[in-house]
């Protein structure tokens, strides 16, 4: 590894810590985080590999200020700018919704 | 089709020393260190390629090796802990021959 993610035995992190009863998401940007990466996988723009290494590609400051699903967050931006599947010069619009389908 | 494996259960092996710049999944405090192979988990895409974008990538074993904890951390490992990692093949070598009664 050889990238910031890779602490495996460094002090100064401190102890695990559990929550209790903790939830799947603690927000729900997060479970749309979740979603996207798996409809992106599935669409294979990209593979598990390519995303842990996006992880590990992140500045070392932003990395460890980081969450775990903005880690996500980070690394699925990173991969479809690369990818050309989004770009700067294409900011998200918000889409019109769609007409329900069969009211003929 | 698979790369073939290289080691069985119970042999002793090292994990070859290198700092590659892209993606792998062996953790630096590992590098270097010898451990056993306790169970191999099948065959599976090299991730240092995969990672790559590489749509074929070569195809390896991948064991359980498992390290003293001494073995990773000298005199502030605890006796009683062994430390297990999924390694891919070709991250790792047969260990030196004058080590093989550890």
């Amino acid at each position: 590894m050889a990238h910031i993610n890779d602490v495996g035995g460094l002090h100064g992190f401190g102890p695990i810590e559990r929550e209790e009863d903790e939830p799947p998401f603690h927000a729900d940007w997060e479970a749309r985080v979740f979603a996207l990466h798996l409809a992106l996988l599935r669409a294979e723009v990209y593979n598990m590999d390519e995303f842990r290494y996006a992880i590990e590609r992140m500045d070392p400051g932003a990395y460890l200020a980081a969450s775990y699903y903005e880690r996500w967050l980070n690394a699925i931006e990173t991969l479809l700018e690369e990818k050309g599947t989004l770009s700067d010069q294409e900011p998200p619009q918000p889409r019109p919704a769609s007409a329900p389908s069969g009211d003929g | 089709m698979a790369e073939p494996r290289r080691f069985g259960v119970g042999e002793r092996v090292r994990v070859k020393v290198a700092n590659p710049p892209w993606h792998t999944r062996v953790p630096r405090y590992i590098r270097g260190r010898q451990g056993s192979v306790e169970r191999v988990h099948g065959e599976f895409p090299l991730p240092d390629a995969s990672a790559l974008g590489d749509a074929d990538p070569p195809v390896e074993a991948v064991y359980v090796v498992v390290f003293r904890s001494d073995e990773l951390w000298g005199p502030d490992g605890h006796p009683n802990d062994r430390i297990s990692v999924d390694l891919w093949d070709s991250y790792l070598e047969p260990a030196p021959r004058e080590d093989a009664s550890r």
